[in-house]
């Protein structure tokens, strides 16, 4: 298509656009779920099993309940009364059998309980002598005889406040921000459509990216989505996969732990050549504020395209965030991977909080980074799948890279 | 309904670490890892003290709220059991637990873990009760007989309590007001009553 017809427009792909309407829904509604799923109630543990007493010998039938909640209580608080002081009970716990002892046939057993959330209500809520006599919370570390990492901790109220943060600020902020993300890209999609070649495609292609430099991208992007997947898996598992079943979860989840730690060195190495590589072509320079300032020519088909040369502002950013986001997650990581080994407890808490957040924040900006390079603008996954990009997709991205590459090579020759 | 506690006198607790002995003993807990141990405050100064300390099995257990694979459970007395055929050595538990209870066997050269273990209030996990596996992964089930923990029971200065938090609470302060002095229920504020903590 030549530029008198008017040229190519995102809008003229329908199908791509039907397709992101078609997402843009389903992300809308997994959206709308989250938030419900979020505002819906507190998170607070609740029982799950209940305790009974059963026969499992004599003349009742094995198995067979005998007495519910109450003859557990009154069983047990009987043996508690047992540590009272020795002149009420005498010098064992074993020396007299206490009024409520399980007959030999008799065990206490666990079944189901449908709805513990009253439990917890009451537990939570502390009567005057209890509350009279509680010592006051606060970080407690001490020292301990037993050579154990750790063992020297008595007490750790940050702990309350890590699951917090963990469960319910990283957890569905991460959700909300990914799905988010996808959202609005298939709303780009549906609504702008693909970035086009406006002028079409030359058939005649330009050398953008050398073996080496795909191989290293495709090594750390492989790496990353088998770190983005079984991260996933772990962080959401309970949510996605536990309805299918606690045991397949586990064994999901088992090997989630250990893929995670097996796509980490790979990444790293990725991470570490590209910085080698791209570092000097990704400094800013005065042209990116520029490209900023005119949204990269993402949001329109008209007008002046900004000016880039070999990576344009937004490319920079993803660089910096893979490079410097990947070191923050590779150093947290094996951190946790090690534990004790440089951090305390506290700081390895704060090193879990730290990967759990940019590790979601990362995802989301690497959606968009996909969406980018595939879908979202026509021509641009030659560049790093065959390493070749047409032409006239080179001058209108590019410009200033194209002109001195085509320089370079005429120089060449 | 009783709720099962757990409660360190710190003015008796004598160091002896014969809860933490018996506990290793009684679930031949594995090599590495203490379910029960003591620790000492002020060591060697005035105003030392000792308190023995494992899992307290709280109330809205931060554990049970942020494991990915839903290990971890309570029961209706309260206390918090896990099950080691779903547990995939994540860690979470680890951070989010305010008594450092979880810990990990090293399972390999690089730091990945093996499965949580932790204090199951001697009662098991969710195997069948007394059977050959519940033993090899969470030791004996004493409460399924109508016992309380082994640490607390077999505590020779009866400053570790353990079994119906109100009884316990009654015991203890019958004490403090006989003896006219008790640093109170270390760790109780965190563990048991988390709208109140401060």
């Amino acid at each position: 298509m030549s530029d008198a017809a008017g040229g190519v427009r995102g809008r003229d792909f329908t199908g791509y656009r039907i397709a992101g309407a078609l997402s843009a829904l389903l992300f809308l509604v997994l959206l709308a779920w989250q938030i419900v799923f979020m505002l819906g109630g507190g998170d607070t543990v609740t029982p799950e099993v209940a305790w009974s007493s059963a026969a499992t010998e004599g003349p009742d039938t094995p198995g067979a309940r005998t007495g519910g909640g109450t003859l557990v209580a009154e069983t047990l608080t009987a043996r508690t009364r047992l540590q009272d002081e020795r002149f009420r009970t005498g010098p064992s716990a074993e020396g007299d059998v206490p009024e409520r002892a399980l007959d030999p046939g008799t065990r206490l057993t666990t079944a189901p309980l449908e709805d513990g959330s009253s439990l917890t209500a009451a537990w939570a809520v502390p009567d005057d002598d209890s509350a009279a006599m509680m010592h006051e919370s606060g970080r407690v570390e001490g020292r301990s005889s037993l050579p154990y990492a750790n063992a020297a901790l008595f007490e750790r109220p940050f702990a309350r406040d890590w699951r917090i943060g963990m469960s319910d600020v990283i957890t569905h902020m991460g959700a909300l921000a990914i799905l988010g993300m996808a959202f609005l890209l298939s709303a780009v999609l549906a609504l702008r459509g693909r970035v086009p070649i406006r002028r079409g495609k030359s058939g005649r292609t330009v050398k953008r990216f050398g073996f080496l430099e795909r191989a290293t991208h495709w090594l750390t992007a492989i790496s990353f989505l088998g770190l983005s997947f079984t991260g996933l898996a772990i962080a959401y598992g309970e949510t996605l996969f536990v309805p299918l079943g606690a045991r397949a979860m586990g064994t999901l989840g088992w090997w989630s732990t250990w893929g995670h730690v097996l796509f980490a060195p790979t990444f790293f190495l990725g991470i570490l050549i590209m910085a080698v590589m791209w570092t000097a072509k990704n400094l800013p320079s005065r042209l990116d504020a520029q490209w900023l300032a005119q949204g990269g020519g993402f949001f329109s088909d008209d007008g002046p395209h900004p000016p880039a040369r070999k990576f344009n502002a937004g490319q920079k950013l993803i660089f910096w965030s893979a490079i410097l986001g990947g070191l923050v997650m590779v150093l947290t990581g094996v951190t946790l991977m090690f534990p004790f080994y440089w951090l305390d407890l506290g700081g390895m808490s704060w090193a879990m909080l730290i990967h759990a957040a940019i590790a979601v924040l990362l995802i989301a900006v690497f959606l968009a980074h996909i969406y980018i390079g595939s879908v979202g603008m026509h021509g641009a996954v030659h560049a790093m799948w065959s390493g070749r990009v047409d032409r006239n997709w080179a001058a209108e991205h590019h410009d200033l890279w194209l002109k001195e590459n085509a320089s370079d090579t005429e120089g060449a020759r | 309904m009783a709720r099962a506690k757990f409660l360190c006198d710190a003015e008796r607790c004598i160091e002896c670490n014969a809860c933490a002995t018996a506990c290793k003993n009684e679930h031949e807990v594995p090599w590495g890892l203490v379910r029960r141990r003591v620790v000492t405050l002020n060591d060697g100064e005035p105003g030392e003290k000792s308190i023995a300390t494992s899992c307290m099995h709280c109330t809205d257990a931060p554990c049970v709220s942020v494991c990915p694979t839903s290990t971890l459970y309570q029961t209706d007395i309260g206390i918090v059991l896990h099950d080691k055929d779903t547990c995939i050595g994540c860690g979470y538990c680890f951070y989010a637990c305010p008594f450092g209870a979880p810990q990990f066997p090293k399972s390999t050269l690089f730091g990945s873990r093996g499965k949580m273990d932790k204090c199951t209030y001697c009662a098991g996990g969710p195997e069948e009760d007394h059977s050959e596996a519940e033993y090899r992964k969470y030791g004996t089930n004493r409460i399924a007989e109508g016992k309380l923990p082994i640490c607390a029971e077999v505590c020779s200065t009866r400053a570790l309590l353990a079994g119906d938090g109100e009884t316990i609470g009654e015991i203890y302060r019958e004490r403090v007001v006989h003896r006219g002095f008790g640093s109170g229920a270390w760790g109780w504020n965190t563990a048991y009553y988390p709208g109140d903590a401060g």
